[in-house]
């Protein structure tokens, strides 16, 4: 439910617009390691509404774009999204990265903050998107669960060693992580930038090769995530949200280890790092 | 007078009273009405006691209440002496309005909706798939509910049948495939509920007319359950949603006729074009306005659009109302009075409001971005008006337009061949190798991976289970709908339309088996079932025969399991030129499941652990895979032994919540062999079994019956002693060598895991 009125503002603004559809496990996410998540309709940060459920996002200290078909995507995803933010909240919305505030994107979000230019932003936030997630090259959606190795840290991933592999799943026709012409060149300047935070693999943490069903959509280098420069904005095709805990593990009837599922680390490292700063 | 009169602008009233029989019979078949000329004749007199001449807009109203698809005046008087009578305490509101509303906790109540979209789906695969979603969606939210799963069973004729065998009209089965498997996940991943469970099956009888059922499920607290009935009278008629087109202009008529060739242009503007996107925030916005307690009853615009959603509220709610035509959002300008009446575009809910809440209710859709506006008033005349630019141009009596026609058809039972003639058995690995491959057994996975089922973060046990990248068929999803509680909803659908086919009665009887099989694989109990019964033109003797034959197998094995049908749906009329569809009544059943953390999945956990079989296996071969496999017609399907049956599920759900069993799957299609296969591939280990012990029987029969009853279990060998005290049979042991070895006295056999599995995986085809 839409919160409609507060005394204290929530730490974390879980922004959706009308087909974000993953907002209900985002917030229970954030919520399972003591944060406070706020849905927020984009509507709200733009003023377009009743006076009492308007927001503003520097209010918050963090800004979470979930996942879903925004708008229906039914041209690049998340290209109507980052279309409407740009337009109408560009500059608070610099400010507010430039600032230094935590931004994740996951799935949807990752698309969004790419189409934004919010990622990679090697030289700050560019006007027109560098990188694209494309169709996967099975062509279809995919939901399965992959494997996914750490291999640079982040604030939204401090809990996590470099090489921890955990378990996440994707859900997703357009993942595949693509710079298009200036590929090789651009993925070379990724790496050295240390923005690459997740890459698929296998289960052994070894090279998924973009061999699928491994790498599930045939995403260059098996990248699962990047980062920007500054390390602040992060986006990620798995839903770490859809893994709090053991029994949302797709194997979960295997083993028998704690209650933690794998996703539940980021959030972790979220509150750990947003608790400090207090 | 001529038969048409202009009666105001654009409505005409049309001379009934003074026509003959052929005049008006000729004018319902030009206008789709799909009227027989009984039912005219019953019309004409109630226009004769009112003395006047109906308007076109009326007459479609009767078009729509008094459709099969509507009334169920067929169906009824069958359904009234079986499945509507199965009780249970657990029911809270069943059978009478859109979904059925069922027991969850002291807190709460889950919501269940199982529904046909075949004729949609024939013409316009992904379409017709998509909007069959939205309608079901709809159906659980107009109780109040928060939708939870999908689930989605569908049929089709052979992927690979011959295109020169193709009927004139019809579309390939490998077309209606793949568009309505993109379709659904197109419209279901689009609107964030997962698809968690359903079923493909495919039979020549599909060729002419696919199946999509389609089912969802929803939670809701015990105090937001609203029903689908008016409120009082002086609130008013708010509708939200999409505008009202031209699309899905007769679709109840057309789904109340058989298929022929001329369907693809006469019929295709009775397929709604569906919006996921526009649903998605209707859904927010309609739970948004029912938790605040501002809605006095909400429905959602189904069959028969304006004109059934308009008059069924009111009649529930015993009122009257009037609708108000040109406060109808349109998609396009000049519409008829009557296409605004009967039009079926999707994405549209109805709500009665009390005036001084009217306000409230818009903000919140407009919040949401979705138009709602006022169309109507509450009365309390017991009649439905429809003013026109300020002229009455509709004024039934509602008694008389809902109660509708029953009928009494003629019927009979067609007899069958069930003689079981010798032959020799054939290679056994060959036959191993074929029925893994066939697309009836075959690894689901690129329809399952296209739809997202773990969305919303709530699914437990997932359709596939097992070592990731090696995973495999599980018997039902599990969905842990509420924050705070380990309470779960196992969630399966089920139906062998070739057991059907060869005996309604037992075929039918046997879904219900394997409902209940499936619930308590994953370690729930068996609660409740939903019913979407797809049959043929039931004027026809025969087909009628069919379905209540199987009326009568579905309640006799439900209501011997205590099991009430608390939602359903009638669809005949699946016929083309090449004759009916199967009998095929799809169920989707539901468990409850007291601990997730308990639940069982299929894929076999580690070497050295044993198997042991639960049931009898008999010589009930008829409508088996192997025979079908073979050509061979004959032989008894399966019957249900529903005592024996009670025993071992006590026996089974006991054992599970020890933490005995550390791996359950059920045995059906392809039998025994299907059931060890699958969860091999999902533990990624091989399997030693001796057949010895199923006594007597010919080794081919052993394998492949797919006699009811019957579960694989994997315990542990300190738990030997416990498991044999339940009567289970040892089979054998989880072996870390990826070989399949069965021995049977002299007869023995091995296959290789990762060759079963390669044709399994392909059997059937992905995008």
């Amino acid at each position: 439910m839409l919160l409609t009125g507060n005394d204290k503002m929530p730490d974390v603004c879980v922004l959706l617009i009308e087909g974000t559809n993953c907002e209900k496990e985002t917030q229970e996410a954030f919520s399972g390691v003591g944060l406070d998540a706020e849905l927020v309709h984009l509507k709200q940060l733009l003023g377009d509404c009743e006076r009492q459920r308007k927001r503003r996002l520097s209010d918050y200290g963090m800004l979470m774009l979930p996942g879903g078909w925004s708008a229906g995507d039914y041209i690049r995803a998340g290209a109507i999204f980052a279309a409407r933010m740009k337009s109408k909240l560009g500059d608070e919305l610099k400010d507010f990265v430039e600032s230094g505030n935590l931004v994740l994107g996951v799935c949807n979000g990752f698309q969004i903050l790419t189409e934004m230019g919010l990622l990679p932003a090697f030289k700050g936030i560019s006007d027109v998107p560098t990188a694209s997630l494309t169709n996967n090259l099975s062509s279809c959606f995919q939901c399965r669960p992959t494997y996914i190795k750490h291999v640079n840290k982040t604030p939204l991933t401090g809990k996590l060693d470099l090489g921890d592999v955990i378990q996440v799943p994707v859900a997703h026709a357009e993942g595949r992580f693509t710079f298009g012409e200036k590929q090789d060149m651009m993925l070379k300047q990724l790496i050295e930038n240390n923005q690459i935070v997740f890459r698929y693999c296998r289960v052994d943490g070894s090279e998924a090769q973009e061999i699928y069903p491994w790498n599930p959509n045939g995403s260059i280098y098996d990248i699962a995530g990047i980062c920007n420069p500054e390390r602040n904005v992060l986006g990620l095709m798995p839903h770490p949200e859809r893994v709090i805990n053991r029994l949302q593990m797709t194997d979960w009837t295997r083993k028998d280890n704690g209650d933690a599922g794998d996703g539940r680390v980021v959030f972790e490292s979220i509150a750990g790092y947003l608790k400090a700063i207090v | 007078m001529s038969v048409y009169r202009e009666y105001t602008k654009r409505v005409y009233e049309i001379n009934l009273l003074e026509s003959e029989d052929d005049v008006i019979e000729s004018l319902s078949r030009e206008r789709n009405l799909g009227l027989n000329l009984s039912e005219l004749k019953k019309i004409k007199k109630y226009y004769e006691k009112e003395g006047r001449n109906p308007t076109d807009i009326e007459l479609e109203a009767f078009a729509q209440s008094w459709s099969e698809h509507c009334c169920y005046k067929t169906s009824k008087p069958v359904l009234e002496k079986s499945i509507f009578k199965t009780k249970a305490p657990q029911n809270i509101c069943v059978i009478s309005e859109d979904a059925g509303v069922v027991d969850f906790d002291e807190n709460h109540a889950y919501v269940v909706a199982l529904e046909s979209h075949n004729h949609p789906s024939a013409l316009d695969p992904y379409g017709g798939a998509a909007t069959g979603i939205g309608g079901i969606l709809r159906d659980v939210v107009c109780m109040g509910a928060q939708p939870v799963a999908l689930v989605d069973p569908l049929f089709f004729g052979p992927l690979g049948f011959d295109y020169a065998k193709l009927p004139d009209g019809v579309k390939h089965p490998q077309y209606l495939f793949k568009g309505v498997v993109s379709g659904i996940s197109a419209y279901g991943n689009r609107v964030g509920i997962p698809t968690v469970a359903g079923m493909v099956e495919f039979d020549e009888s599909y060729v002419g007319n696919c199946l999509v059922n389609v089912g969802c499920v929803g939670i809701v607290r015990k105090d937001d359950i609203i029903h689908s009935r008016a409120g009082y009278a002086g609130d008013v008629y708010i509708l939200a949603g999409g505008k009202t087109g031209r699309d899905g202009i007769h679709g109840v008529t057309f789904a109340s006729a058989e298929l022929n060739k001329e369907s693809e242009e006469k019929d295709i503007p009775a397929v709604q074009l569906g919006y996921a996107i526009m649903k998605e925030p209707l859904i927010h916005a309609c739970l948004e306005a029912n938790r605040e307690k501002l809605l006095t009853g909400l429905k959602d615009f189904g069959g028969g659009g304006l004109s059934c959603v308009s008059a069924e509220m009111a009649h529930s709610g015993g009122k009257g109302a009037t609708i108000y035509l040109d406060k109808i959002p349109l998609k396009e300008e000049g519409l008829f009075p009557w296409e605004i009446w009967v039009s079926e575009s999707q994405e549209r809910m109805m709500m009665t409001v009390r005036p001084e809440d009217v306000d409230r209710v818009l903000e919140i859709f407009d919040f949401w971005d979705v138009p709602a506006m006022v169309v109507g008033r509450i009365d309390d005349t017991n009649r439905i008006k429809a003013l026109y630019h300020g002229v009455k141009v509709v004024d039934l009596d509602l008694d008389f337009l809902l109660k509708g026609v029953v009928y009494a058809r003629p019927q009979k039972t067609i007899e069958r061949d069930y003689s079981d003639l010798d032959f020799t058995m054939p290679d056994l690995k060959e036959y191993c190798m074929k029925i893994a491959g066939s697309a009836r057994v075959g690894c689901k996975a690129p329809v399952i991976r296209r739809y997202d089922h773990e969305v919303r973060g709530d699914t437990v046990i997932k359709p596939l289970q097992g070592v990731i990248n090696k995973q495999t068929h599980g018997d039902a999803a599990v969905i842990k709908p509420l924050k705070n509680s380990f309470q779960g909803l196992a969630l399966t659908t089920d139906v062998n339309p070739h057991f059907c086919r060869l005996d309604p009665y037992w075929g039918a009887a046997s879904a219900v088996e394997e409902v209940v099989r499936n619930l308590i694989s994953v370690n729930s109990i068996p609660h409740s079932l939903a019913d979407c019964l797809n049959f043929g033109n039931p004027e026809k003797a025969d087909r009628l025969g069919d379905f209540t034959r199987c009326c009568e197998g579905l309640y006799y094995v439900a209501s011997s399991f205590n099991l009430p049908f608390v939602s359903g749906n009638v669809s005949f009329y699946n016929e083309s030129a090449a004759g009916s569809v199967a009998p095929t009544p799809t169920l989707l059943g539901v468990g409850l499941a007291d601990d997730v953390r308990k639940c069982v999945s299929s894929d076999l956990k580690k070497k050295n652990n044993l198997l042991y079989l639960m049931g009898e296996t008999k010589k009930e071969m008829g409508a088996s895979e192997y025979y079908r496999l073979m050509g061979r017609g004959g032989g008894l399907v399966p019957k249900v032994d529903v005592d024996s049956m009670k025993h071992k599920m006590t026996m089974l759900l006991g054992l599970m919540d020890e933490g005995v069993v550390k791996s359950a799957h059920d045995l059906s299609t392809g039998g025994l062999f299907v059931a060890l296969a699958e969860m091999c591939f999902g533990g990624d280990v091989g399997a030693r079994v001796d057949l010895g012990i199923l006594g007597g029987l010919r080794t081919d029969f052993k394998l492949f019956s797919e006699s009811n009853g019957r579960w694989l279990i994997e315990v542990e060998y300190k738990d030997k002693n416990r498991v044999e005290k339940s009567g289970a049979k040892f089979l054998g042991e989880v072996v870390s060598d990826k070989k399949i070895s069965l021995i049977d006295g002299g007869n023995k056999t091995s296959i290789d895991l990762d060759d079963l599995r390669t044709v399994w995986l392909n059997a059937v085809d992905g995008e």
